[in-house]
């Protein structure tokens, strides 16, 4: 279905519809949640969250917007909402349970990996990130997300998170000078703190 | 040329290829006069690579192809908790405003009668074994329940057999994870069907006990071949951080009680 009749029939609140834009965007929505939240379960739970939100509200859609730019921002906002709630649960957050959270935010060891040390070695190097992008904070990370692995250019994020692109800007370069700080002992070239002006 | 405020400023359109060429020629013409700024913009790439290696972990085709009917499910039940129908009061109130006065002397008789009868039938077999199988055919948990249940101590064998393993200790012939790794892969895909059926009000905790353990069943289905001591490890502690024996344990406690309730013990004193 094109995108064009996927919003009409959304506008209808047809069911149909509903269920091939889920089926459209399931893994980029939950994705992009696993990537604020850090694990799986809540993952799916701010994932349907968000196509029930849009379910819902898709009279707010305007149709001359990206249908994926209002997405990633439902997405980011239904992450915060959910980050928020969850702070206010505080969690005893000890070196043992940040450690314990890496590996499992890195999902159980890679399937098909036949040399132990290979294994080891990615399964490091994972935590490692994963630990790197707990230290961003949750505006920085989503843009650092959205650009890195998402592809979008500065503008359609500035677009999709209603940020100016200055803003933007702003919070990558810091999201990537903390990750190059996290990482230093991974890249290649270390010890070189940019501060100068 | 621009300097390195400018330069700083366009590091990062830079680093994603998002210069137009005339400022990227600008930019590269800086950095080769500036070694901070060169070293600041290779360090800042360097970086980007690693971060390119970030792997995000797949839950899987069975995640993917069970994702819509979760959904729904979510969906359906949001609908009947949020759109709920005239209260019981408005609809028995709209419907006698339509009934004659006659029919309110007759419902009168009729419920006065069925008062006596029930006094009578409790005074003659104050036992109440009749009314007792009543109850018991009323409140008797439906097919979905029943599956659930059956479902949920099943899972908790395999666990407790999960939990209670010590790889240092236990050898891992006999742990038999390839076993349990048939089970999980079982009991998971029993679970969509599961959680669908419940459907009713009063069954939301009985069906994210359900859908907790499903996750949990996957993945042990996906652990590696072997005895995957790490990878069981993180299982144990997902278990551990969500509570599932506690909930398991809560759920049969209120089993419990709904089968005394139906089913009351002899030496109950009332």
């Amino acid at each position: 279905m094109e995108e064009s009749s996927l919003i009409q029939g959304m506008a209808r609140g047809d069911r149909t519809a509903f269920r091939e834009f889920v089926e459209q965007y399931k893994k980029k929505v939950y994705y992009q949640a696993l990537d604020m939240v850090g694990n799986s379960i809540d993952a799916e739970d701010v994932s349907q969250e968000v196509f029930l939100k849009v379910f819902r509200s898709f009279a707010t859609f305007k149709k001359d917007a990206k249908l994926s730019s209002w997405l990633y921002r439902v997405t980011y906002n239904a992450s915060i909402d959910h980050l928020r709630r969850k702070e206010s649960v505080p969690e005893p957050v000890g070196d043992d349970i940040l450690e314990s959270r890496s590996q499992e935010d890195a999902g159980l060891p890679p399937r098909g990996a036949v040399d132990p040390a290979l294994a080891a070695e990615s399964s490091l190097l994972q935590a490692r990130i994963s630990r790197a992008l707990d230290k961003v904070s949750p505006q920085e990370k989503a843009v650092f997300l959205l650009r890195h692995y998402d592809d979008l250019m500065l503008k359609d994020i500035a677009s999709s998170l209603g940020l100016s692109v200055g803003s933007v800007k702003s919070y990558l370069f810091r999201a990537v000078r903390k990750l190059q700080k996290e990482l230093g002992g991974s890249a290649p070239i270390s010890g070189m703190e940019a501060s100068h002006d | 040329m621009i300097n390195c405020r400018i330069s700083k400023d366009r590091m990062i359109e830079a680093l994603y290829g998002e210069l137009g060429p005339s400022e990227k020629e600008r930019f590269d013409e800086h950095l080769s006069s500036c070694p901070e700024c060169a070293s600041e913009y290779s360090v800042l790439g360097a970086t980007l690579r690693v971060m390119d290696r970030r792997e995000r972990p797949d839950p899987g085709e069975r995640f993917w192809d069970g994702y819509w009917d979760r959904l729904e499910t979510r969906l359906e039940r949001e609908e009947t908790v949020k759109v709920p129908g005239p209260s019981l009061g408005a609809r028995l109130g709209r419907a006698f405003s339509v009934l004659p006065r006659w029919s309110y002397q007759a419902a009168g008789a009729v419920a006065l009668l069925l008062v006596g009868i029930l006094i009578g039938s409790r005074l003659i077999n104050p036992t109440g074994g009749g009314a007792g199988m009543e109850t018991a055919a009323v409140s008797a948990p439906a097919g979905a329940v029943v599956n659930a249940e059956n479902f949920i101590d099943r899972s908790k064998v395999l666990l407790l057999g999960l939990v209670n393993h010590n790889p240092a200790t236990e050898d891992a012939y006999a742990f038999d994870l390839g076993r349990k790794k048939t089970v999980s892969r079982e009991l998971a895909a029993e679970a969509p069907a599961l959680r669908n059926a419940l459907n009713q009000r009063g069954q939301k905790r009985l069906r994210d006990l359900v859908s907790d353990l499903e996750v949990i069943m996957m993945q042990i289905a996906n652990l590696e071949s072997g005895q995957d001591v790490e990878g069981v490890e993180l299982i144990k502690q997902g278990v551990d951080r969500r509570g599932i024996f506690l909930k398991i344990d809560l759920d049969r406690m209120g089993r419990e009680a709904r089968s005394e309730d139906v089913n009351p013990p002899k030496n109950k004193k009332i």
